[in-house]
């Protein structure tokens, strides 16, 4: 039961936490806003959230196929495709496509978060600079990222003057948050073309192209897919959908419900960059990457996807919204969850992280109150797999 | 029967009063139905009222949540989580002796929401009566603590019971007890042939016949208990009775209203498990119900009234008054 008292005296300290508070409510405040003007603006979505939730429905249900699918057109244009079990197996691939002493640039990815990618590789002797500034900004402060979209989301701007000046060598006012996000940029920028390799996940997959969409406002996703002669690409095999159409409204919804009316990239990768310039002949490596490889990562999801109840946490398009709802995570951030966050990061470290005593405290935490599932586009009802968690957990997990 | 290691003590107490004693708080069945004893309620009837573990023990539950926060807040804090009976001992707290002091503390002004909701539907012509000791407990902690075998069981005695004694209608009050009526144990026993609706709607529905008018005039702002408005869908009907009262001023917070409100922090369980940090989530909850400016935070759960009324003393806003809807509902009767 020390998980449990661990679990507790953290998430109690955040809860004493001034500057947590302070920080999400200004987060939760603005989200509401924002979400309500992209809705208003954009009133199709709701119905075409319903229609996402039937696509993922059925697509959770036929994961591997549309793995194998995705893996053979990715195949035909080109790039390679792989197909890993466990988390131990993607790590595996990826080690051998890496190798060691390589400088890598990396996009935010919760399903990096979930295999502890960057750890990994850099325990291997390589170089990883996590390049959304939130992300950026955890590494830098050596914590842990605190919500799916604003991993930073529990550091006020204080903290993060403080930081850059530490790193830079130069004073930031506190107040000046464009020159910190200029320090970040300065930091970075070389870094893209230095970069031995690029890494990303990726928001939706379409299963017949071999389609990978990534949806993002700062633009270093571009940069890091687009500049190093490599890119690998970790996706959860939950992203697949049949069809580009599919994909096209799951990215919709996905960022409407992230409080954007349209972000200002999504990048579309389905291969290698290419050029048949010069007497039509086709050759590899144009101006982006020469090499394009995707794993597709199972890691329990086909498991959990037979489960009545819990199957629904792999509907979730990680958009963040119930987040904003649930009032412990107004206090806490991320402490209230594992690797992923609040009432569903339950699920995961019961059925994808084998973590029971991080589940039981995570499940037992949910207040059941239901307001993360009125937000929810895929209206995922948390309150009910949180008490189904304690059922199984109570029973011990069989 | 449980994987005790993963299941947080403080569940594990009330879960285990309920399984024993049958009432949440493991205490006598006449101690939850002594506030009914001057009201002559029939004990066979059609149609009952349901009056719940929640309001019945009020009180006691108010002073042993106390209680399990100071010693939340104290350096062991942590470790209630763990075991409790362990840690008292620990701490040295005579926990026997405090549960009797708590237990003997006069019930005058205990479950007024109660004695209200009678005379409210009485006033309204709704014949019904009460079982009193013999009301069970609904169960409803077992299902959302995680104990389905338990409660699985438990239903078919609850439902079984019911049926003896000729029950075919229920008017619930607490908003769990009355969803764990209508949809756990009706799922459980694979669909039952009771009616259960809750006293708000009864309530609503009766409305136009009689005229309400509230003592003075006053802002009131309403909180939604999450049972009531996300799992039973009563969203108009306590608005619809707080409209047709004279005298009120019905205000609503900014977002936080309706299918949106958010939770006291005192949810399946929550409160015995992180009580501390419950207390914090009611004084959010309070903060955001005392800047519409309202001098009375209506509701209608005995959960949320007690959050409620800790959030408001914790916030030093302790003049604002916190009322069930019953209380309300009587008290724009008698004028």
């Amino acid at each position: 039961m020390s998980v449990f008292s661990d679990y507790k005296k953290e998430i109690m300290a955040a809860a004493h936490n001034d500057r947590i508070r302070l920080a999400l409510s200004r987060a939760i405040g603005s989200y509401r806003a924002n979400t309500n003007t992209a809705l208003q603006k954009f009133p199709h979505t709701i119905k075409m959230a319903e229609e996402v939730r039937e696509i993922k429905a059925k697509a959770i249900g036929e994961m591997e196929k549309l793995a194998q699918q995705a893996a053979e057109a990715i195949e035909f244009n080109k790039g390679k495709a792989y197909i890993a079990k466990t988390a131990d197996e993607a790590l595996k691939i990826i080690e051998n496509l890496v190798g060691k002493d390589k400088l890598i640039v990396k996009g935010k990815s919760m399903t990096g978060e979930e295999i502890e990618l960057r750890e990994h590789l850099e325990e291997l002797g390589n170089e990883v600079y996590e390049t959304d500034l939130g992300e950026f900004i955890i590494q830098k402060l050596n914590s842990r990222p605190m919500h799916i979209l604003s991993p930073a989301i529990h550091v006020p701007k204080e903290d993060v003057a403080e930081l850059f000046s530490r790193i830079t060598g130069e004073e930031l006012p506190p107040d000046d948050i464009g020159r910190m996000v200029a320090t970040a940029r300065k930091l970075l920028r070389e870094k893209y073309f230095e970069a031995d390799i690029g890494m990303s996940g990726a928001n939706v997959v379409a299963a017949d192209v071999g389609t990978l969409f990534l949806i993002e406002n700062e633009g270093n996703i571009r940069l890091a897919t687009g500049a190093p002669p490599v890119h690998i690409a970790l996706v959860g095999m939950e992203k697949l959908v049949p069809t580009l159409n599919d994909a096209f409204k799951v990215a919709e919804v996905t960022w409407r419900y992230a409080n954007y009316t349209v972000p200002s990239y999504v990048s579309l990768v389905s291969g290698p960059s290419k050029t048949g310039d010069i007497e039509k002949v086709t050759t590899y490596g144009a101006h982006g990457p020469k090499e394009f490889h995707v794993i597709f990562m199972d890691d329990g999801r086909t498991e959990l996807a037979k489960h009545p109840v819990l199957r629904q946490a792999l509907y979730c398009l990680r958009c963040g919204g119930c987040l904003y709802e649930c009032p412990v995570f107004a206090v806490t951030a991320g402490y209230f969850g594992d690797k992923y966050f609040a009432g569903i990061g339950a699920v995961w470290a019961a059925m994808i992280s084998h973590n029971p005593e991080k589940a039981a405290a995570v499940a037992y935490t949910c207040l059941t109150c239901g307001r993360c599932k009125v937000r929810c586009p895929m209206e995922i009802d948390t309150p009910a797999m949180c008490v189904e968690l304690r059922k199984m957990l109570a029973d011990g997990l069989r | 029967m449980a994987n005790d290691d993963l299941v947080p003590a403080g569940i594990a107490y009330l879960v285990g009063n309920i399984t024993s004693k049958h009432n949440l708080l493991g205490t006598s069945k006449e101690t939850g139905a002594r506030w009914a004893k001057d009201l002559h309620l029939s004990r066979s009837a059609e149609t009952i009222f349901f009056a719940g573990c929640g309001y019945q023990y009020s009180s006691e539950l108010e002073t042993l949540l106390s209680l399990i926060r100071k010693i939340d807040k104290s350096a062991v804090g942590t470790e209630l989580t763990m075991n409790l009976a362990g840690f008292q001992k620990k701490l040295g707290i005579d926990a026997a002796g405090i549960f009797r002091k708590v237990m003997t503390r006069g019930s005058d002004t205990d479950a007024q929401p109660l004695k209200d909701a009678v005379k409210v539907l009485s006033n309204l012509g709704i014949e019904f009566g009460y079982l009193a000791e013999e009301e069970p407990c609904c169960g409803g902690l077992l299902h959302f603590g995680g104990f389905h075998n338990d409660f699985a069981k438990h239903s078919q005695e609850v439902y079984a019971g019911l049926k003896s004694r000729g029950v075919k209608r229920i008017i619930g009050i607490v908003p769990s007890c009355t969803y764990t009526l209508r949809e756990l144990i009706s799922n459980s026993t694979n669909g039952h042939d009771l009616e259960v609706r809750h006293f708000c709607e009864v309530v609503a529905q009766n409305i136009s016949s009689v005229k309400l008018r509230f003592p003075r005039e006053v802002k009131v702002a309403y909180h939604d208990p999450c049972q009531l408005v996300r799992y039973l869908g009563l969203i108009e009907e306590p608005r619809q009775i707080l409209r047709a009262i004279k005298g009120i001023e019905l205000v609503e917070t900014d977002w936080t209203k309706g299918e949106w409100a958010t939770c006291c922090g005192g949810g399946g369980g929550f409160e015995a498990v992180f009580p501390e940090l419950s207390e914090i989530l009611a004084v959010n909850r309070a903060r955001e119900l005392a800047e519409t400016g309202a001098e009375i935070i209506v509701t209608h759960c005995p959960g949320c009234i007690m959050q409620l009324k800790t959030g408001l003393k914790e916030l030093k806003a302790g003049k604002i008054e916190v009322l069930d809807l019953a209380q309300v509902v009587a008290m724009a009767m008698e004028v």
